[in-house]
């Protein structure tokens, strides 16, 4: 792992970590430190501003998701239809078509970014996400099989592929198994069933009729489209009690960032927690993929993005979490206004992510090369 | 997503190396392999032509139809399998060397999304419709890409290998969902280009390839002079200097050798994956981290891979075919799994 | 792409089953498929009657002002005369094979992209909305397009003759739908009497390649127009037996094409002009093709389909497969 490419996310020490401080430590920089009862929780202050700069333009950018379409309507309309002052379409639209489809690329992204923040932790791996173990191909192709062989339900298609990926990801996990997982034997893989998996999507979408192979390519890009309150609250729920799950975790995780010895020298189960790491990341993003199709670069880009905000040594969640939101949030809106058209929201958000990456190179790794 | 382990760098192998002898034994059996299978490419297909026909087909030639069927159909494809495999093979073997990854195939560099871009574009929005139109846009498209990615992964220092990754992984990414923008709204071009992401060998006429088979040439002679200096490179660029040598004139003939080779393999025979990556890695287990027979055995497996993949393509839903960019994973990935199983991961 | 577009096939394919009964005499035509008889009922927009659509009975108005078409009913409605207000995308290549009035009508539609813009469509304000799209995609729109209008669903394998009457009889375009399978009849009818030598001798096959087939492959094709001419004409083609994929999924690579001689006379896609489809021209330019004993004694025909999911594209190949059969050197005796 280069340190150079100034992605990497483990070169400094635990940061936030919540332990009853007794000792007087110099951080380098100002916390915020809360206690109450016996906690107490030592927050940075740059990222508490950082986090409620965060929300705040998430916000912003849900009451605009709210407000426009290519259906017209008033901002009095939108804001009766919301309290239940409106019935009829304008109350479907508002809030049966645009609260779900603004509260889906909320959590999910969310989600999308808490799944890649724990990944990269584990992986030590800047550009780990939970896409390298064949999870993204696998759903792929158990969506494609609902899709085009079974002609399925809804709940089909979301089953088909939570199974196709879970099945793919287990699959890598066990070939890679042996007395344990090690990093690099794992993306090798992940890279060999990933191919193998791709090649059967490729032959699937080319032997389908074209309207079921386009619609299968729309879901494999990652689409909000049609989402429905129903999914969202379902989806929602998912992912709530993962991001508490992954809350919890965050301790391990900042350990493992250190190094495997490491870690361990801390008393860190490091195989075990590891596994369990994998999977509470694949569960956050086989929730996502199983309702929306796999939303690419947001798990690969929040950390990375909430990281350079806080300026923090680590991988933290609550920032990850909150860019990930914002970035799928605005990428969704870009999707569905910025062609005549409207586009599945995996296509803007890996032009997003590219577009992110070339700034990067522009400006920070210049200066650090 | 897959290739994405990064800047991992090749050290050098501690494992005992076979000697040279070993390593021409093998290279030996390596082209004898490769002979049969071009022997054996020409005999089977979907139909049953008996080898009588296909050797008069090649020497006696008459206006039979089954003779027409071995030179226009089997021939073309028995040498067009032999050079894209032969240039997607070195080129991996070059990309892996030049960006220190030992994961890294021209997809990384962000070739095959270059070519597919351009692909689209032509079918898309100008409505070029034949292989022999969209070849020279896929060659444009993944040219434009390597040296944008060339430019954006440069400082003033020179090139860096993770740099010149995030490079291909940004515009990578950038013309792969504007692809897919232009595809999903436009279903004639997502029809075609189905067809063209899958990757094949077939129906590419000899006519076509002719005139390509002096810059594959000057690519492989270019890999193959580059191969020493990679080798002093894969020590770390200040040790490399110290031995005299030249790391921008190296990085540039490199890129341009792997440009010309991979971007034509892929203006060929559209993108067909895994090949890039997994030969040069196995080759590195075979032999070692000596670039030189790294780049040697590369030349030979890949074309054996590809080959033998397109003739298991035939016959398995005989008489239907699967093309060849489909198989490929199948015969390679099991066999990369297995040998990633048995090695030490630190041998890598 | 011309014939038997992929995204037909499953329409075409259980056209076979159905079509025999539909095989009438003839009682008279009229070349008149443009007629809009959405004014002479001149019924009162607010009454309705009920519709049987995949989705069960839908009430409908009598005469629906503001249709909007989502997937294949777009080409159907169309063809009978209907004027939509909105559509989702068709190929280009699709609508070149349109008559011009129809590809007018088509493109002063508002386009609602593929992945249908639902408030688009509210915001269209249409009485009734027609959809041909698969399941699994309608249901994820079933109760947002519910809420705006009218919806009335068709499956992918709704047979090609139910669904332009289940349209007709949804959008109000019956007599333009009418007239059109009179001239249907009639067409079928006078073509058997015609050909019966060749319905009773020849043995045919029908080739096809599509833009998505692999290279260097074309398929046998038994689904698309073809089967017009093998089950309503009865001319003998090659067919998949029961139960099994249709020919036409399997490729085959163009060696196959040696395998051709047993056949007396082969049909292949082509344009309006009778020229080869640009997908089909790589088999047209093999040596192999050339070289085929049928091609050079000119029994190899260009037919011109332009679509098998209405009637007015099925007369139009009906006429172009005409012209081909009295081209041939057994007709001509």
């Amino acid at each position: 792992m280069s340190t150079r490419s100034g992605l990497d996310p483990h070169a400094g020490s635990s940061r936030t970590a919540s332990s009853p401080g007794t000792r007087r430590v110099d951080f380098g920089r100002r916390v915020l430190v809360l206690r109450r009862r016996k906690v107490a929780v030592r927050l940075d202050w740059r990222a508490v501003i950082v986090c409620a700069v965060l929300a705040l333009a998430i916000a912003c950018m849900a009451v605009l998701a709210l407000m426009t379409g290519s259906y017209q309507l008033s901002p009095g309309e939108v804001i009766s239809a919301l309290t239940g002052g409106t019935t009829g379409l304008a109350h479907d639209i508002v809030v049966e078509w645009r609260l779900p489809r603004v509260a889906a690329a909320l959590v999910f992204g969310a989600a999308l970014g808490v799944s890649g923040a724990v990944f990269q932790s584990t992986m030590r791996n800047p550009l780990a996400d939970p896409y390298i173990i064949g999870f993204s191909q696998g759903s792929y192709t158990g969506a494609l099989i609902v899709i085009l062989l079974v002609n399925g339900t809804y709940w089909q298609l979301a089953g088909g592929a939570l199974i196709g990926g879970t099945a793919a990801a287990v699959a890598v996990y066990l070939l890679a198994y042996q007395r344990g997982v090690q990093g690099f034997r794992l993306i090798v893989v992940g890279i060999g069933i990933s191919a193998m998996l791709g090649s059967l999507n490729t032959w699937l979408i080319l032997k389908a009729d074209l309207d079921k192979a386009m619609a299968a390519a729309a879901w494999g890009a990652g689409s909000l489209n049609g989402v429905s309150s129903a999914q969202v609250t379902f989806g929602a729920a998912c992912v709530a009690v993962l991001l508490v799950l992954a809350g919890m975790s965050s301790r391990q995780m900042r350990q493992l960032e250190l190094g495997d010895d490491a870690a361990a020298a801390q008393g860190v189960r490091v195989s075990a927690t590891r596994l369990r790491l994998i999977v509470l990341g694949v569960a956050l993003t086989a929730t996502v993929t199983a309702v929306s199709g796999p939303i690419a670069f947001i798990s690969l880009l929040a950390p990375q993005i909430g990281r350079r905000l806080t300026r923090a040594a680590g991988i933290t969640l609550a920032p990850a979490a909150l860019v990930g939101a914002l970035l799928c949030l605005t990428a969704d809106y870009i999707a569905q206004h910025i062609a005549p058209t409207p586009l599945p929201v995996g296509i803007i958000t890996v032009m997003l992510g590219g577009g992110y990456l070339g700034w990067l190179l522009i400006t920070e790794a210049r200066r650090h090369l | 997503m897959t290739d994405l382990a990064l800047g991992r760098p090749v050290g050098p192998d501690t494992r005992t190396v076979p000697g040279p002898r070993r390593r021409l034994i093998g290279l030996a059996v390596a082209l004898a392999v490769l002979l049969g299978l071009l022997v054996a490419s020409m005999m089977i297909g979907s139909t049953a032509i008996p080898p009588t026909v296909v050797w008069d087909a090649l020497f006696h030639p008459s206006k039979d139809i089954d003779q027409f069927a071995v030179r226009d159909f089997r021939l073309p494809r028995t040498v067009v399998g032999l050079v894209v495999g032969m240039a997607l093979g070195v080129s991996g073997a070059l990309i892996q060397a030049l960006t220190r990854n030992p994961l890294a195939d021209a997809g990384i560099l962000g070739l095959n999304a270059g070519a597919s871009f351009a692909v689209t574009v032509a079918v898309g929005l100008l409505g070029i419709r034949d292989i022999q139109g969209y070849m020279w846009f896929a060659f444009g498209g993944a040219l434009i890409v390597t040296l944008t990615v060339l430019v954006l992964g440069s400082t003033r220092r020179g090139q860096s290998p993770v740099m010149m990754v995030l490079a291909g992984l940004c515009v990578g990414s950038v013309l792969m969902g504007a692809g897919s923008a232009l595809q999903l709204t436009n279903p004639d071009a997502f029809d075609v280009m189905r067809s063209w992401d899958a990757g094949s060998i077939v129906s590419r006429p000899l006519d076509l390839l002719w005139p390509t088979l002096p810059f594959f040439a000057i690519a492989l002679v270019l890999a193959f002079a580059v191969s020493g200096p990679l080798n002093a490179m894969a020590l770390g660029d200040e040790l490399a200097v110290a031995q005299g040598v030249r790391l921008v004139r190296t990085r540039i003939i490199a890129i341009i050798a792997l440009t010309l080779l991979a971007g034509g393999a892929t203006a060929i025979a559209g993108p067909i994956g895994f090949v890039g990556l997994m030969v040069p890695h196995v080759a590195r287990w075979i032999v070692g981290p000596d670039q030189r027979w790294i780049f040697a055995y590369s030349a030979l497996l890949a074309p054996i891979l590809l080959l033998s993949s397109d003739i298991l393509g035939r016959v398995v839903m005989r008489p239907g075919e699967i093309p060849v960019g489909i198989v490929t994973a199948f015969v390679g990935a099991p066999v990369l799994i297995a040998l990633v199983r048995q090695k030490k991961a630190s041998g890598l | 792409m011309t014939t038997t577009h992929p995204r037909r096939r499953r329409a075409a394919l259980t056209a076979a089953i159905l079509s025999a009964a539909l095989v009438l005499t003839a009682c008279g035509s009229s070349d008149d498929s443009s007629d809009t008889s959405s004014d002479k009922t001149a019924a009162k927009t607010d009454e309705t009657h009920t519709v049987k659509a995949g989705n069960g009975d839908i009430k409908v108005p009598n005469a629906p002002k503001r249709v909007v078409t989502i997937g294949n009913t777009d080409l159907p409605f169309i063809d009978m005369g209907g004027k939509p207000v909105g559509v989702t995308g068709v190929e280009e290549s699709e609508l070149s094979l349109l008559p011009e009035d129809q590809r007018a009508t088509y493109e002063k539609a508002t386009d609602l992209g593929d992945e249908v813009d639902l408030e688009k469509v509210a915001s269209l304000k249409p009485d009734l909305i027609l959809v041909q799209i698969p399941d699994a995609e309608f249901k994820k729109i079933e109760k947002q397009l519910e809420a705006i209008a009218p919806t009335a669903f068709w499956g992918l394998d709704t047979e090609w003759r139910t669904l332009a009457d289940s349209i007709a009889d949804a959008g109000n375009v019956k007599d333009a739908l009418d007239s059109q399978k009179a001239d249907y009849e009639a067409r079928i009818a006078e073509m058997k009497q015609k050909y019966a030598g060749l319905i009773k001798n020849t043995k045919f096959v029908n080739l096809d390649r599509y833009s998505s087939s692999d290279p260097g492959t074309f398929v046998i094709a038994d689904i698309g127009c073809v089967e017009i001419a093998q089950e309503d004409i009865g001319l003998n083609f090659p067919k998949a037996a029961a139960g099994a994929d249709p020919l036409a999924y399997t490729s085959l690579p163009f060696e196959q094409l040696t395998k051709l001689s047993k056949y007396n006379v082969i049909t292949y896609p082509a344009d309006a002009k009778g020229q080869p489809t640009e997908a089909f021209a790589p088999v047209v330019q093999t040596n192999t093709w050339k070289e085929l004993s049928t091609v050079k004694s000119g029994d190899a025909l260009g037919v011109f389909c332009p679509g098998n999911n209405s009637y007015g594209a099925v007369l139009r190949y009906l006429a172009s497969l005409d012209t081909a059969l009295a081209s041939l050197p057994a007709a001509k005796q």
